[in-house]
C-alpha cells in the first residue's frame, strides 16, 4: 500500500491592476497529457481564490504602493498560497496604472513580494483583449465551435474587443471607451474629475466642462449615445466609425475581423460586462453612480441596444468582471512538453528573452546562422521560435485534432544545421529554441551531437507561436516548464 | 447484520482419495479419475479448462460425465470435499460448507438429477430454501447439467433484494452500476461520465470507479469527488472506489466516505491470498469494521460489493485442478459469508486464455448467474469482450439479454461500453436502457422517484415508465454550456451524446465500432518482414507457432524454440534490440523506422556495442530474459506492440521495455535489497504510449536512447534507477 505523490497539480496566480479596480485570482490545475493530442496541458482548472475587487489606490496619478502592498498581503493571506511554490502567474497593468512610472514601480514591488514565477506586463492592449476573451468565452466558443464570438471587455479606461472562433482569438483591438473617464461624487452626477479622453469627448460633443457641478441628463445621454454608437460600430465591424479625426483618437488599436456567414455572437466582460448581465437578469443594480462613474448607466444602455444585447440572455460567458484576471491566471502561460532538452536544470529560468527570429523547420544553415547572430547581439540571450509549417490535412489523423509532428528528416536536418552553425559561431549566450510540436529532445540531441558539444542549447517543445515579442521561461517543474509571452504583435 | 460463523466451527468431511467414475457407452469405456476431473468434463468446453486439460475432449465424453454426475447424491458430493494440491481442504472450500444443515439434510438423499427436476418443478420460495442448504460444488455440478433454457428458467424465479440507500433486486426492477473509469483517474472525465450515465437513468445500485492507480490518496480523491457528485445531483445511490480492500479501509480510517466496501474474490485460497492479497480472516475483520464504522451503517442492510469471474485461478495456475465453473461457485460460497449488497462476475474480461468466443462467454455468464442466485446472492453479471478474443459486441449483447431473462439483478454501465482504463468492453447505459425497455424493467424505487423529478423518466398513471424529456441529456447536471464544454474537453475521445430512442445515434455507433475494428485488426495483424527493409535483423521464433497460440496461451510467447535458442550464444554486447509484435504488429510498422533511426544514432554516439537486431513473431515481454540469458548482453531493449483498446489511433501504440541484466554480483545484491525479491535477475524500465497521439516515434527514439545511457551508467533500471537519479538531483 502506498501513499503516492501522483498529483501533478500546479498553482497559478493572476493579478490585474486596472484604472479602476485591482483583483487577484489563484487557480490550481493538473498538468497532464491530452488523451487525444498527447500534448501537455492544464486539466480543468479549479479556482481556489478570487479576491474582492478593490479600487486601485492612487495619489493623484501616482499609484499608492504602500496601500497596494497591503492588498497583496491580504490576497496572499486570504488565498493561503506559498509564493515559492507558484508554477506560473501573470500580472497585467493597464490604463492609468500602466503609466510608465507606475508600471515600473508595481513590477518591482510584485517581483519582491511574489517572486520570479510571475510575469508582469504593462500597457499591452492586444494581450489584454486576448486574455479577456480567453477568460470570458473561450469555453463557450468551443462549445459553439462553428459560431464566431466577439468578447467586448469594458473596463474603467478601455474597451478591449476580441474576435474568435472555436476558442481561438483571431483579432483584437482596443478603444478608449470606459466607465471611468468621467468620475462623479458617488450617488450623484457631480463631476469631480475627467480623463484626457473624457475631456476631449466633452469638447467633441460641445458640452461645457463643469467640474464640481452636476452633468445634465442631456450631457450624460450624449456621452452614452456616443459610447453606444462606438460599441455598435466595433461589434458590427464598422471600422469607418473611427476613421474621422474626432473619433480616431478613441481608438488605440484598430479592431477588424473577417466577415462571416453567421453574425458574431457578442458577449461582454469587465466591470461593465458584469453589470450588463446583472441588469438583464433583473437583479437590482446599485444606485446611480454608486461606483463614482458611468458604469451602471452604460450597462443599462447596452442592455437596451438590440444589436449589443442580442445574445445576453441565451449565451452568458464565464467570469465576466474577472475575465481578464481569469485569462491571466489560466491562459497567460503555455506548458512545455515533458521531453525537453536542457543542458542542466539550473539553466532555467530565463526571463524577458526577445524572440529574434521565426524559422520554419526546413530552414537552411544560412537562415539559422542569421538567427544565431541576432541571438548573439542581445545582452542576455534570446530566443528562436520554430513555426509550424506542416499541415496534417490529408493525414490519417486529420480529423482527430492531432498536430502532425514534423518529419524525422526535417528535424534531423534542422538539428544538424544548428550544430554546424553553433560550432561556427561558438555562442556565448544560451541559445533558446521553441518548437511547436513534441520533438524537443531529439532536436536538442542532434544539435548537440547527443550532448557532446559544449554550447548551451535549450530546446522547449510543444510551444505554439503566440506572435509575441518577448518570452519568459520558468523553472523546471516535474519535467515541464511554463512559458509566458508578452508584447503581443 | 449477519453474524459470521467462526472458520473453525465450520465442519467439513475428511478428504477422500480420488475414485474412478466410469461408464460404458456402446462398448467404449469412458473413465474419469476423481470428482474434479468429472466436474471438469461435464462442462461445456471452454478455453481455460482446455488449457488445464479439464475440458471434455468431445460431446460424448461430456454427456457421459453429465450422466455420471447426475446419478451422484448430494450427500456424496458433500462427503467428497474438493482439495488443494496438498490434498487439504482450503479455507475457501471450508467456508462453502457453512450451510443450513436442516435444509441440507432434507435434500441430501436426492441425486443431482433428482434435484434438477425438483428445482424445475418448484417455485422461487422452495428454490431459495434449498439454496440455503447447498454447498457451492453442488451448485456448480447442477449448472453443468442445465441447458440454456434451464439456466434461465430456474434463477428467474428467485429474488434476493438488498438495501443500501436504494433497494435493488425487487421483482420487475433492473439496476446498473455506473463505472466511470478513466485511465488517469481524471476527475472531470469522471464527472462527465457520471452525468451522462445518470441522465441515461443508470446508477441506481452504485457509482463505482475502478481506479487506474491504487494508492490511498487516489482512492480518497476519487471517492470524495464522486461523493460530491452524489450530493450535488441528489441522486439516491451509493458510492464505491474499487481499490484493494486494505486501501479502502485505510481511506475509511482517514474519514473517506467508503459507503460500500469492494473486494475481488477467487475460488482457491492460494489465489485469494497470494494474488489478491486477502485472507478470509482479514475479510471477516473488514466486514465487522463496516458494521461498526461504515458511513451507511445506520441506513443500509448490506454494504459489501464483491466481484468474481471465471478463470482467474486458472490464469495464475492456482486452481488446484478444479475447473473454472466450480472455482466460480466456490467464490460464491465465500461471497455468501458477507451478506453482500452486490455480487457480480466479470467473466470474459481476461481474454482468450479463459473464454475464446461468444458461445463460451454466454454459457459461462448464464452459469454464473444461475449459481450465484441459487446460493442466495444478489447476483449481477458483467459479461465483457476484448479485442484479442473471438468475442464481440453482438455476443456480449446477446449474453446480457439472456442474463436479464434469467433474472440478473444488475449490470455495469460504462460510457458507450468502452472501458479505456481496463481495455475491455461491457454494457453501456444505452444497452442498459434497451434491456429495461425490452424486458419491461424499471429502476430501484428511490432512484425512479428522483429520475422522474429530473425529467429523466416519466411514469403514467398505470405505472408504465418511459424515457422523459431529459433522458440522455448530460447537460442537465451542468450549470452552463461552458461547464459542459469544459468537462467534455476532459474526454476528447467521446464521439457524441446524441441518441436515437434508447440507443446512441448511428454516427456514434459507427465511430465506436470502426475504432474497435481497427484495434482488432491490429491484434490479428502479422509482422511483415518485407516492409522492414533497411533494418538489419535476424529472425527468431517463440514457442507460439501461430497467432492463435500467441493469443490463447501467453506463456508460449515468453520462450524461444529450441532451434532459436541454439542459434544464440554469448555475444557480450552492451545492448541488444528486440522487435516483436506483442498485441499489435501495426504498432511496430507505424513507429519502428523513425524510432529505430534515432535510437541507433543515439546509442552509436556513445559507442555502445550492439548485437544484430532480433525480430520475433508472437513475442511477449518476458522473452527478453531468455534472450538476455543466452546473449549475455547488459541491456535488452524490446520494442513491442501494446494491447489495443477502444481508440483507433492507440492501436498503433508501442512500448519500449528496457531490461537490465543484473550480471554483477554487487549490483544484484543492491537490487535484491531494494526490491526484497531474492529471485531478481532483471530490472525493467518501461516507456509506453509511443504513437502519434502520445509520444511520437522520433522523440521516443531519443527518450529511449537517453534512458539506455542512464541505465548502463547507473547499472540499474526501474524504480531503483529513478531513485538514484532523484538522489543525485
Amino acid at each position: 500500500m502506498k501513499l503516492s505523490n501522483r498529483s501533478n497539480r500546479v498553482t497559478m496566480l493572476g493579478l490585474d491592476f486596472g484604472s479602476t479596480t485591482s483583483s487577484a485570482m489563484v487557480a490550481t490545475a493538473g498538468v497532464e497529457h491530452s488523451c487525444t493530442t498527447g500534448r501537455m496541458g492544464f486539466g480543468v482548472p479549479q479556482v481556489e481564490y478570487r479576491s474582492k475587487p478593490v479600487f486601485t489606490p492612487f495619489n493623484d496619478d501616482k499609484i499608492d504602493l504602500a496601500r497596494l502592498d497591503g492588498y497583496i498581503d491580504q490576497w496572499i493571506s486570504e488565498s493561503g498560497i506559498r509564493c515559492d511554490t507558484l508554477f506560473s502567474g501573470g500580472v497585467i497593468i493597464t490604463g492609468l496604472a500602466a503609466k510608465r512610472i507606475n508600471a515600473a514601480a508595481l513590477a518591482r514591488l510584485i517581483g519582491e513580494r511574489i517572486g520570479e514565477a510571475i510575469v508582469a506586463t504593462a500597457d499591452d492592449p492586444r494581450l489584454e483583449s486576448w486574455l479577456a476573451f480567453m477568460g470570458s468565452c473561450s469555453m463557450l466558443s468551443r462549445f459553439h465551435a462553428e459560431t464566431p464570438f466577439i468578447n467586448i471587455d469594458i473596463g474603467g479606461g478601455t474597451t478591449n474587443p476580441a474576435f474568435g472562433k472555436n476558442g481561438s482569438v483571431l483579432s483584437t483591438g482596443c478603444h478608449f471607451i470606459g466607465a471611468r473617464h468621467f468620475q462623479f461624487e458617488p450617488g450623484t452626477y457631480r463631476l469631480i474629475s475627467m480623463s484626457p479622453y473624457g475631456k476631449e469627448l466633452l469638447n467633441d460633443l460641445g458640452i461645457e466642462k463643469c467640474l464640481g457641478k452636476d452633468l445634465s441628463s442631456q450631457a450624460i445621454n450624449a456621452i452614452l449615445n456616443f459610447y453606444i454608437d462606438a460599441l455598435e460600430a466595433i461589434s458590427s465591424g464598422n471600422t469607418d466609425f473611427f476613421s474621422s479625426p474626432t473619433t480616431n483618437r478613441y481608438q488605440q488599436v484598430p479592431f477588424a475581423f473577417e466577415s462571416t456567414e453567421a453574425a458574431p455572437v457578442l458577449v461582454f466582460s469587465g466591470g461593465v460586462g458584469e453589470l450588463i448581465y446583472l441588469e438583464n437578469q433583473g437583479k437590482e443594480l446599485p444606485g446611480t453612480t454608486h461606483y463614482g462613474d458611468l458604469g451602471i448607466d452604460l450597462a443599462k444602455r447596452i442592455v437596451q441596444s438590440p444589436l449589443l444585447a442580442a445574445h445576453i440572455s441565451d449565451l452568458v460567458p464565464d467570469n465576466q468582471g474577472r475575465a481578464t484576471v481569469y485569462g491571466l491566471t489560466l491562459h497567460s502561460t503555455e506548458i512545455s512538453g515533458s521531453t525537453i532538452f536542457l543542458p542542466d536544470s539550473d539553466i532555467l529560468p530565463r526571463r524577458d528573452l526577445p524572440i529574434v527570429a521565426r524559422l520554419p523547420i526546413d530552414a537552411d544553415a544560412k537562415q539559422i546562422l542569421h538567427a544565431l547572430s541576432l541571438v548573439e547581439a542581445t545582452p542576455n540571450g534570446a530566443c528562436i521560435q520554430v513555426v509550424s509549417g506542416e499541415s496534417n490535412a490529408g493525414s490519417p489523423v486529420a480529423d482527430m485534432g492531432i498536430p502532425i509532428c514534423e518529419s524525422l528528416g526535417s528535424v534531423k536536418s534542422f538539428g544538424q544545421h544548428l550544430r554546424d552553425v553553433c560550432m561556427q559561431v561558438n555562442p556565448k549566450q544560451p541559445v533558446v529554441v521553441l518548437v511547436p510540436h513534441n520533438y524537443g529532445l531529439v532536436l536538442g540531441n542532434y544539435a548537440s551531437n547527443w550532448r557532446q558539444e559544449p554550447f548551451n542549447l535549450i530546446v522547449i517543445d510543444e510551444i505554439p507561436d503566440r506572435n509575441a515579442h518577448f518570452v519568459t521561461i520558468g523553472r523546471l517543474h516535474n519535467n515541464i516548464v511554463p512559458v509566458s509571452f508578452y508584447g503581443v504583435c | 447484520m449477519k453474524t459470521i460463523t467462526p472458520i473453525l466451527e465450520i465442519d467439513v468431511p475428511e478428504p477422500q482419495s480420488d475414485e474412478i467414475y466410469s461408464k460404458q457407452i456402446l462398448g467404449k469405456q469412458i473413465r474419469f479419475k476423481g470428482l474434479k476431473k468429472l466436474l471438469g468434463a461435464a462442462d461445456i468446453s471452454k478455453a481455460g479448462d482446455r488449457n488445464t486439460d479439464l475440458a471434455p475432449k468431445n460431446d460424448m465424453i461430456r454427456e457421459t460425465a453429465r450422466m455420471i454426475l447426475s446419478s451422484l447424491t448430494l450427500q456424496y458430493i458433500y462427503d467428497h470435499p474438493l482439495t488443494d494440491d496438498n490434498n487439504l481442504v482450503d479455507t475457501v472450500v471450508r467456508i462453502g460448507y457453512d450451510v443450513d444443515h436442516t435444509v441440507f439434510n432434507s435434500i441430501s438423499f436426492m441425486t443431482l438429477g433428482d434435484l434438477k427436476d425438483h428445482l424445475l418443478r418448484s417455485d422461487g420460495q422452495e428454490i431459495k430454501r434449498i439454496g440455503r442448504g447447498m454447498i457451492p460444488v453442488i451448485a456448480a455440478a447442477l449448472s453443468k447439467l442445465m441447458d440454456a433454457h434451464e439456466l434461465i428458467f430456474i434463477p428467474r424465479k428467485i429474488f434476493t433484494p438488498t438495501k443500501a440507500r436504494t433497494l435493488i433486486g425487487v421483482p420487475g426492477s433492473l439496476s446498473f452500476r455506473i463505472q466511470p473509469n478513466h485511465p488517469k483517474d481524471n476527475l472531470d472525465a469522471i464527472s462527465l461520465m457520471v452525468y451522462t450515465n445518470l441522465a441515461l437513468g443508470m446508477g441506481d445500485c452504485l457509482i463505482g470507479v475502478n481506479p487506474a492507480e491504487g494508492s490511498i490518496d487516489t482512492i480518497i480523491s476519487v471517492i470524495t469527488h464522486i461523493d460530491k457528485l452524489r450530493r450535488e445531483t441528489g441522486v439516491p445511490t451509493q458510492i464505491c472506489v474499487l481499490g484493494h480492500v486494505k486501501t479502502q479501509l485505510a481511506a475509511l480510517k482517514l474519514g473517506a466516505p467508503v459507503e460500500i466496501l469492494f473486494q475481488s474474490f477467487a475460488g482457491t485460497e492460494r489465489t485469494l491470498t497470494e494474488e489478491f492479497d486477502v485472507t478470509v480472516s482479514y475479510m471477516d475483520q473488514a466486514y465487522n469494521t463496516m458494521i461498526e464504522k461504515g458511513p451507511l451503517r445506520n441506513v443500509a442492510r448490506q454494504f459489501m460489493y464483491l466481484e468474481t469471474g471465471q478463470g482467474s485461478e486458472m490464469t495464475y495456475r492456482k486452481h488446484n485442478g478444479i475447473d473454472m465453473t466450480t472455482c466460480e461457485a466456490l467464490c460464491y460460497g465465500l461471497c455468501r459469508r458477507y451478506d453482500p449488497f452486490m455480487v457480480n462476475s466479470a467473466t470474459g474480461f481476461i481474454g482468450p486464455e479463459t473464454h475464446l468466443n461468444d458461445f463460451e462467454l454466454m454459457i459461462s455468464n448464464l452459469q454464473d448467474n444461475f449459481m450465484g442466485k441459487l446460493l442466495g446472492l444478489p447476483m449481477g453479471v458483467s459479461p465483457s469482450y476484448t479485442l484479442h478474443a473471438d468475442t464481440h459486441i453482438e455476443g456480449q449483447q446477446m449474453t446480457t439479454h439472456l442474463a436479464t431473462a434469467a433474472g440478473a439483478n444488475f449490470f455495469m454501465d460504462v460510457y458507450l461500453g468502452t472501458d479505456r482504463m481496463l481495455a475491455h468492453f461491457v454494457n453501456s447505459g444505452h444497452d442498459d436502457q434497451t434491456l429495461r425497455e425490452v424486458h419491461n424493467r424499471i429502476p430501484a424505487p428511490e432512484f425512479l422517484e428522483w429520475a422522474k423529478e429530473k425529467g429523466i423518466f416519466e411514469q403514467s398513471a398505470d405505472g408504465c415508465v418511459t424515457r422523459g424529456s431529459e433522458w440522455g441529456n448530460p447537460r442537465l447536471f451542468c450549470k452552463s454550456a461552458a461547464e459542459f464544454q469544459r468537462l467534455r474537453e476532459s474526454l476528447p475521445s467521446a464521439p457524441g451524446f446524441d441518441n436515437a430512442g434508447p440507443r446512441p445515434v448511428n454516427k456514434v455507433q459507427r465511430t465506436l465500432l470502426l475504432n474497435q475494428s481497427i484495434g482488432r485488426e491490429a491484434v490479428h495483424s502479422r509482422l511483415r518482414e518485407d516492409e522492414l527493409e533497411g533494418i538489419d535483423f535476424r529472425v527468431l521464433t517463440t514457442m507460439a507457432q501461430c497467432r492463435e497460440d500467441h493469443l490463447r496461451r501467453s506463456e508460449l510467447g515468453t520462450m524461444l524454440t529450441a532451434e532459436s535458442m541454439e542459434s544464440l550464444g554469448p555475444e557480450n554486447k552492451d545492448i541488444q534490440i528486440v522487435i516483436t509484435d506483442g498485441l499489435s504488429a501495426e504498432a511496430i510498422h507505424h513507429n519502428i523506422h523513425d524510432l529505430l533511426t534515432v535510437l541507433e544514432d543515439g546509442l552509436r554516439s556513445q559507442n555502445y556495442s550492439m548485437g544484430q537486431h532480433i525480430l520475433v513473431h508472437y513475442g511477449r515481454v518476458k522473452l527478453t530474459e531468455h534472450i538476455g540469458d543466452a546473449l549475455h548482453c547488459q541491456l535488452i531493449i524490446m520494442l513491442i506492440g501494446e494491447r489495443p483498446g477502444g481508440d483507433a489511433l492507440s492501436s498503433r501504440s508501442m512500448s519500449a521495455y528496457l531490461v537490465y541484466r543484473l550480471n554483477d554480483a554487487e549490483v544484484r545484491r543492491q537490487a535484491i535489497e531494494y526490491s526484497g525479491n531474492k529471485g531478481i535477475h532483471y530490472e525493467y524500465t518501461l516507456i509506453s504510449n509511443i504513437y502519434m497521439g502520445g509520444l511520437p516515434a522520433l522523440e521516443a527514439g531519443s527518450v529511449v536512447a537517453e534512458k539506455a545511457v542512464q541505465i548502463i551508467t547507473h547499472k540499474a533500471a526501474g524504480n531503483r534507477l529513478e531513485e538514484m537519479i532523484m538522489q543525485k538531483k
